[in-house]
């Protein structure tokens, strides 16, 4: 009945060819709940509520079973390595 | 502000009655009721919803009743329980931003009618509760309004919009 981390991520895989992917079953086993981070370069030029429809999309056959999808991070792989960077400074001004 | 949200209300009372009145009369307004149940009376909402789900869930009526109730309020949000009692975590935290903003808005409980809360998700073409609307368009789920918060994009916008 539950939907399994690998399925998750297998979707999501082949459907925005993430270049970062972390999925995170955070259910405790029953597999009714995913927190997903995901940085893709089909985000570029997309709002974040389009990018949370496209996850949305590429995981609407999960969803059935799933209960809670929470979507901690959408970002295009400028903005992840711009956050990157931003953390290593802020890290060297400490 | 809170007279021209007071005129707001009084100027477009009928979807909220509708909407408040829901549990009782809404299902008899839906003109497949009893095509879908083929004639049998219903045994309970449950299985009537079991039935419902194979086909749409948005009706024209709820469609056109949807279209009344995300314009009526600058601000409003359906979601799982209520304001001041919020039965999910995703919804409470919800609720919670937009009460430390002093932010106004109206709150409709998706788990009092099962037709509204199928309907819902394909008029906002979303997925889950809770579900945000401001100045009548769909903003965001729940990760949607704490990283606009986190980033003030949520306060500009609301500050735009309670304006407006």
């Amino acid at each position: 009945m539950g939907v399994t981390k690998e399925q998750v991520e297998s979707s999501l895989r082949s459907k925005l060819s993430p270049s970062h992917l972390d999925v995170v079953d955070t259910s405790g086993g029953c597999g009714a709940s995913f927190a997903v981070e995901i940085v893709s370069d089909q985000f570029e030029g997309k709002r974040l509520l389009e990018r949370h429809r496209m996850v949305n999309a590429a995981l609407v056959e999960e969803m059935k079973d799933i209960h809670a999808l929470s979507i901690t991070k959408a970002l295009t792989p400028e903005q992840q390595l711009k956050k990157q960077q931003e953390s290593e400074k802020s890290q060297v001004a400490i | 502000m809170s007279l021209s949200l007071t005129n707001l209300r009084q100027s477009v009372p009928s979807p909220w009655s509708s909407i408040r009145s829901l549990p009782s009369n809404f299902p008899s307004q839906l003109p497949f009721t009893s095509a879908v149940g083929g004639g049998r009376p219903l045994v309970s909402s449950r299985t009537q919803t079991l039935r419902l789900r194979c086909l749409s869930a948005l009706t024209p009526e709820l469609k056109t009743t949807l279209d009344k109730v995300v314009t009526s309020e600058k601000v409003v949000l359906f979601m799982k329980g209520t304001k001041d009692f919020p039965q999910c975590g995703f919804s409470n935290n919800v609720v919670q931003i937009l009460k430390s903003l002093n932010a106004p808005f109206e709150t409709i409980n998706i788990l009092e009618n099962e037709l509204l809360r199928q309907g819902l998700k394909e008029y906002s073409s979303w997925p889950t509760f809770p579900q945000l609307y401001i100045d009548g368009e769909f903003f965001g789920g729940c990760d949607i309004v704490i990283e606009a918060y986190q980033s003030g994009e949520l306060q500009e916008l609301l500050e735009r919009a309670l304006l407006s």
